[in-house]
């Protein structure tokens, strides 16, 4: 119908103007001068995990209760959502806008949701590395090396995963107690890794019963050996008997082995190791005070830890330094000195500084020292030395050496699983770029999220696709008149007498409506979920919808460019540019 | 069937055996009995009729326009100061094509109130594109009605018929009704030529740029030129049924006359008397009654007034600045023909003031007595 | 935040020459979703003669007749006389007027309609003033705003006539106020009066940017701080007495309202005081009438 029509003169013409035609000739997009576009922008949650999950995707799933498909995004980038969903310490949600509004949503929760949702569905990962493409050796079977290995197979490397004990996954089985990572749970990722290809080879220990010499037929190797060595305090006394270190203690109690304690136990440092030392102390019926030298802000472990082993009975007490362990009647006697809070340090937390003449004594039966990790370097080979407590590698994790990278705790301060997950991974683009001669530093940078250093393997394989601008969508920039406030879906808790009396876990997953609900609150900053806002509201009707993905497009031949669609569109997912003319 | 009946008995007979569907009316005197007359027979279900009692006459021409585009036989009617109120849609229902037909009962416009015979309401409407007849009695009323609406759809403009208040509106005379059957075999149903049809969805009176609105307005100035042949034809099939026919002018008197009287209305049988008295006595006067005042009947004119030296108006109207209408449209008209007879322009009778047989003769004997009138306004009858 | 459910087809074509970011055209645009195609639209005049385009072209889907100014309720009236001479009872008889049309010249032919009890949908598509002449006032313009005949040094000095109590007081089965921020309830509304029979009322109030002075892209916004400030609240009255409020819960200062518009730029704090007292006072009135 939409011809144009010239009369030669009133013959041609209608008795009445009646209308013979519609405007569909007349295209208003030449009125604009400014032009809206769909452009999804990163999420705060997105840039902020930095495993490089795209949280926003997947919780989109669980809104459609297509939790499959929500395992689906998240084993894109992370091969472990269940041990995630357990024990990270979720910057994601520090980060979540929903936080500005009323409360951030549970990612932790929603992860662990759809983590255990597969189990429960026994999903399995496919076999996908490729014989006759080169081979990968991995040393260390802890998250960096196992993220490093999931992602070279999926890219079908062949790789093979030395690891030094003889239970794989590093820190994850040694040094977090079951309270908080299960060990079946730990297990059946695990498995599921080697599912997809990965051989895991244990009891092999290089420096030892390897040498890198032996590697020869790799045509890469990335070293992931992490850091189990205790540091230690450099106090008189230390070196006596029924002074433990931390890592020590977690390791015999993940190992299932006796660990013979007293009844008062006193923990020095004021990491996540020392509450889980504290906290699996009190597990084992003792009493556990913690001393640390700063105040409960500037302590690094994770808030929710330390508010749970409060709940439990840990004992804190803060700006306490223990300077000598002297021993009296068979006791351990502590000399402390009190401190107080001095300038920032290049931590950025404010130094402890002793008050001279504070000295108090404590008295306990057992100390345990964990006053964090040290990385050992001794086999490692020249070009990786240890600088400031860490092996410095390139931005891509490459070393001095060729063809050899490293990863996780080993070459960061940052000790986080997601961290050592999001090492793996570049660690595996990295390799992927080695072989194929191309500029990794720019192809990792290519897969940031935001402004990274989060990175996505997705954008790495899959350029082009789910196009996420590096803007990081502020709070701002949403739309609050479509939002209701709606409240938080939280894991429920065992009480805590039962907690006590073992090593099960403390927290439960969230049943399928938790999970949806809390889905539902999500924001879906910077992403369009096709809410079609800018479609019912377009006064131009020139929103069109597509159908299946990614529904909507702006119709260029009618769109007036008013900016209605950005205005209303509840999460930021228009832009608007100036319309070239 | 023949009964004595007003005049607004004859419209409102006239508006039945037409099967009007809508009908949308404001009482004005002289003009109310036709309203009454017609709600009571639509209340007695001899009509299938809706009959919308809207609260002004601007709303009841907009009604009808409004059930004319949706396609249904539409009436009205008015007087005096409700037509001019209606003025507006007036110039829409002729713009829009819409065969509407309404009776108007010429009756003075105020200040001061006055609710007697005068033609100044419907003739000061003369620009708005609608046909206009004039009738002279109750007879021509019902007739002209049932002509009108073969004449409005065929042309697709819209027609005033128009009668004198009192003299013909309450003033009971023999009329001569058809029947049913005889009025269906004359005027078939209505047909309009877009009607609506939510299927095809249109859009009725656009607004049109300069680009196109001039052919729009040329149209209806073509459809007004179709509009004499029209009128001879139905003028002609309604004589030949029903035996009564009435042309665009009608001449009657001598046949050769020095002086022809110009009426239009009643006064036309008050002519009638005044001018066979004189042909008695022996004068040379005829007389030529105008029933289509619009479109003009310059042709029929020219063709009945070969001859006469003189031509006498007689206006019961007044265009303040320009004097008696149908004298001052006979002037222009004039200035195209060959002829050039004098025109002596009498206006007189307004605000219903009689005009009596005397002051007819009068104006004649004037007529007769100059070569050319003294003034371009003859008042008669006039308390100077 | 589930989906709003809206009904998918288009009876208002591309192409149409409303301004960027026009509220009546979003108004236009949900009204004829929800009132189908068998549906004759009157239009008297209003920007909404020009926007379908000019001849021989038309945006409309539907059965559109353009009108006298005065004329909506008059013509309507006749157009359903018509249909229903002529056995037709289904086709919608509606009318689309500015609130210049319905407010001011044409309130005659409204309250002839309403009083007959016409069936017809008569929708008054506010935007507060003349907007198609050039934005001058009209008695639909609200307290204190800029128009071009109410200049920042006499602004408009009376309040707005309260269009929905005058129609209430002709009994008619059902006026109701809608807008364009909620869709959902200004097609519910559109729905539930194509299902009664007589004269209905639909004020819908259609944020203009060129009149009001803002910026294209917040008309949907303004439309729902206009409800949440109270300005114009949601609500149904059905023949005249029963009253339903669509109640909003997060109610705004007239303020938040008032900011967004260069046509109320001018005003004082004591201004905006004073308009925050009549807002209060007309809201008051309304509980007050609809608790009786």
């Amino acid at each position: 119908m939409t011809k144009q029509f010239t009369f030669k003169g009133a013959p041609e013409m209608p008795t009445i103007p009646i209308s013979l035609g519609d405007m569909v000739w007349n295209k208003t997009g030449t009125w604009r001068i400014q032009r809206p576009f769909y452009e999804d922008k990163a999420p705060p949650c997105n840039a902020a995990c930095p495993a490089g999950n795209d949280i926003v995707a997947f919780i989109q799933k669980i809104a459609k209760e297509d939790f499959e498909g929500a395992w689906t995004i998240l084993k894109e980038e992370n091969p472990f959502p269940g041990i995630c969903g357990r024990v990270c310490f979720h910057p994601c949600e520090s980060k979540c806008n929903r936080g500005s509004f009323d409360e951030p949503i549970s990612i932790h929760a929603l992860e662990r949701f759809v983590a255990d949702f597969a189990t429960s569905q026994h999903k399995k990962m496919k076999w996908m590395a490729e014989k006759g493409r080169e081979k990968v050796a991995i040393i260390g079977s802890g998250p960096a090396g196992l993220s490093c290995a999931f992602h070279l197979t999926k890219l079908h490397y062949n790789v093979t995963v030395f690891e030094s004990f003889s239970l794989s996954g590093g820190m994850l089985r040694l040094g977090i107690p079951s309270y908080r990572l299960p060990k079946d749970v730990l297990d059946r990722e695990i498995s599921d890794m080697e599912a997809l290809g990965v051989e895991i080879r244990r009891g092999v220990t290089l420096g030892e019963n390897l040498r890198l010499e032996d590697l020869k037929d790799y045509q890469a190797i990335f070293i992931a050996i992490g850091a189990h060595q205790s540091r230690g305090l450099g106090i008189p006394g230390e070196k006596r008997k029924n002074v433990f270190s931390g890592l020590d203690i977690l390791r015999k109690i993940n190992l299932n082995k006796r660990v013979k304690l007293g009844d008062k136990i006193a923990i020095i440092g004021g990491g996540n190791t020392a509450i889980d030392v504290a906290r699996s102390v009190i597990r084992l019926g003792k009493k556990a005070t913690i001393l640390y030298r700063r105040s409960k802000e500037e302590m690094p472990a994770f808030e929710e830890e330390i508010s749970e082993a409060l709940e439990e009975g840990v004992k804190i007490r803060y700006l306490v330094n223990p300077i000598r362990i002297g021993q009296k009647d068979g006791l351990k006697r502590l000399e402390c000195l009190r401190m107080e809070l001095g300038e920032k340090d290049e931590s950025g937390r404010r130094r402890p500084l002793p008050i001279s003449n504070s000295n108090f004594f404590i008295e306990v039966e057992d100390v345990i020292v964990a006053a964090g990790e040290e990385i050992e370097v001794s086999f490692l080979p020249k070009g990786m030395e240890k600088k400031e407590g860490i092996v410095l590698t390139q931005k891509d994790g490459s070393t001095g050496v060729k063809g050899i990278f490293a990863g996780g705790d080993l070459t960061s301060n940052q000790r986080t699983v997601a961290h050592a997950i999001g090492s793996g991974k570049k660690a595996a683009m990295a390799i992927d770029c080695y072989f194929r001669d191309k500029d990794s530093e720019e192809a990792i940078r290519q897969t940031f999220i935001g402004e990274g250093p989060s990175i996505s393997i997705f954008r790495y394989l899959h350029p082009g696709e789910r196009v996420m601008d590096s803007h990081i969508v502020t709070f701002e920039e949403l739309n609050m008149d479509y939002f209701e406030s709606a409240k938080r879906q939280k894991e429920s808790k065992r009480l805590i007498k039962e907690r006590i009396k073992g090593f099960d876990e403390v927290t439960s997953t969230l049943t399928n409506s938790s999970a949806i609900e809390e889905a539902e609150r999500c924001f879906n900053c910077g992403t369009c979920n096709e809410c079609e806002n800018c479609y019912v509201f377009c006064p131009d009707a020139s929103i069109l919808k597509r159908g299946e993905d990614l529904s909507h497009q702006v119709d260029y031949d009618f769109c007036k460019g008013c900016g209605i669609c950005l205005t209303e569109c509840p999460r930021g997912a228009i832009s608007l540019e100036e319309e070239a003319r | 069937m023949k009964r004595v009946i007003t005049g607004n008995q004859a419209v409102a007979y006239g508006v039945i055996l037409s099967r009007v569907e809508v009908i949308s009316a404001y009482p004005i005197t002289p003009q109310t009995t036709i309203v009454e007359e017609l709600s009571e027979l639509i209340a007695s279900g001899r009509l299938n009729t809706r009959f919308l009692k809207v609260e002004s006459e601007h709303s009841a021409m907009a009604a009808l326009i409004g059930a004319s585009t949706g396609g249904v036989r539409c009436f009205t009617a008015t007087s005096s100061h409700g037509l001019a109120y209606m003025h507006e849609m007036l110039h829409w229902a002729s713009g829009a094509r819409l065969p509407i037909v309404m009776v108007n009962v010429n009756r003075a416009i105020g200040p001061p109130w006055n609710i007697w015979n005068d033609q100044s309401d419907s003739l000061s409407q003369r620009d708005t594109g609608w046909i206009q007849f004039y009738c002279e009695n109750n007879q021509e009323v019902l007739d002209t009605i049932l002509q009108a609406y073969r004449i409005a759809e065929s042309v697709k403009l819209p027609v005033m018929v128009v009668l004198d208040a009192y003299v013909l509106s309450h003033t009971s005379e023999p009329v001569e009704i058809p029947s049913m059957d005889e009025v269906d075999a004359f005027l078939p149903p209505y047909c309009p030529e877009f009607p609506i049809d939510t299927q095809e969805p249109r859009s009725y009176s656009v607004i049109a740029t300069p680009e196109h609105f001039f052919e729009f307005r040329y149209k209806v100035q073509k459809a007004m030129e179709e509009v004499p042949e029209v009128v001879k034809k139905v003028d002609n099939e309604f004589r030949a049924r029903f035996g009564r026919g009435y042309g665009a002018i009608e001449r009657y008197g001598k046949e050769e006359a020095e002086v022809l009287l110009i009426t239009s209305g009643t006064v036309t049988s008050t002519s009638g008397i005044v001018i066979r008295k004189l042909i008695e006595k022996g004068r040379s006067v005829a007389g030529v009654k105008i029933k289509r005042f619009r479109p003009f009947p310059s042709e029929e004119i020219y063709k009945v007034i070969r001859g006469a030296k003189k031509l006498a108006v007689i206006d019961r109207n007044l265009s303040p600045g320009v004097g008696g209408i149908f004298a001052h449209e006979l002037r222009a008209s004039l200035y195209s023909g060959e002829e050039r007879p004098e025109v002596f322009g009498f206006i007189s009778g307004l605000g219903g003031r009689d005009i009596t047989p005397d002051l007819i003769e009068e104006a004649i004997q004037y007529t007769w007595e100059h070569p050319r009138p003294e003034g371009e306004i003859l008042w008669l009858g006039l308390k100077k | 935040m589930k989906n709003m459910e809206i009904p998918l087809s288009e009876n208002l074509g591309h192409g149409h020459l409303a301004c960027a970011g026009c509220g009546a055209a979003i108004s236009m645009r949900l009204t004829l979703k929800a009132l189908g195609e068998k549906t004759v639209m009157v239009f008297p005049a209003s920007c909404w003669s020009i926007i379908p385009g000019f001849w021989p072209y038309s945006s409309y889907r539907i059965t559109a007749i353009h009108a006298g100014f005065v004329t909506g309720g008059a013509t309507a009236s006749g157009v359903r006389a018509a249909l229903d001479i002529r056995g037709d009872h289904e086709t919608l008889v509606t009318v689309w007027a500015g609130d210049g049309a319905t407010f001011d010249i044409g309130l005659q032919a409204l309250s002839g309609a309403a009083e007959r009890n016409e069936d017809i949908i008569y929708i008054c598509n506010d935007n507060e003033g003349y907007m198609n002449t050039g934005t001058q006032r009209s008695s639909a313009t609200p307290y204190l705003a800029w128009t071009t005949t109410t200049p920042v040094m006499q602004p408009k000095e009376n309040p707005k006539k309260d269009i929905m109590a005058i129609m209430a007081d002709h009994q008619i089965p059902y006026a109701a106020t809608a807008t364009i921020a909620y869709p959902e309830d200004l097609i519910k509304k559109m729905e539930k009066a194509k299902k009664i029979r007589g004269s209905r009322f639909i004020h819908l109030l259609s944020p203009c940017p060129p009149g009001w002075r803002t910026p294209s892209e917040v008309s949907v916004k303004i439309s729902r701080l206009a409800v949440r400030s109270r300005v114009f609240p949601l609500y149904e009255i059905e023949n005249g007495r029963t009253y339903t409020i669509q109640e909003e819960t997060r109610i705004v200062p007239v303020r938040e309202y008032l900011k967004l518009q260069g046509r109320f730029s001018h005003l004082t704090e004591k201004d905006i005081e004073e308009i925050q007292k009549r807002v209060d006072d007309t809201w008051e009135r309304l509980m007050k009438r609809a608790r009786c």
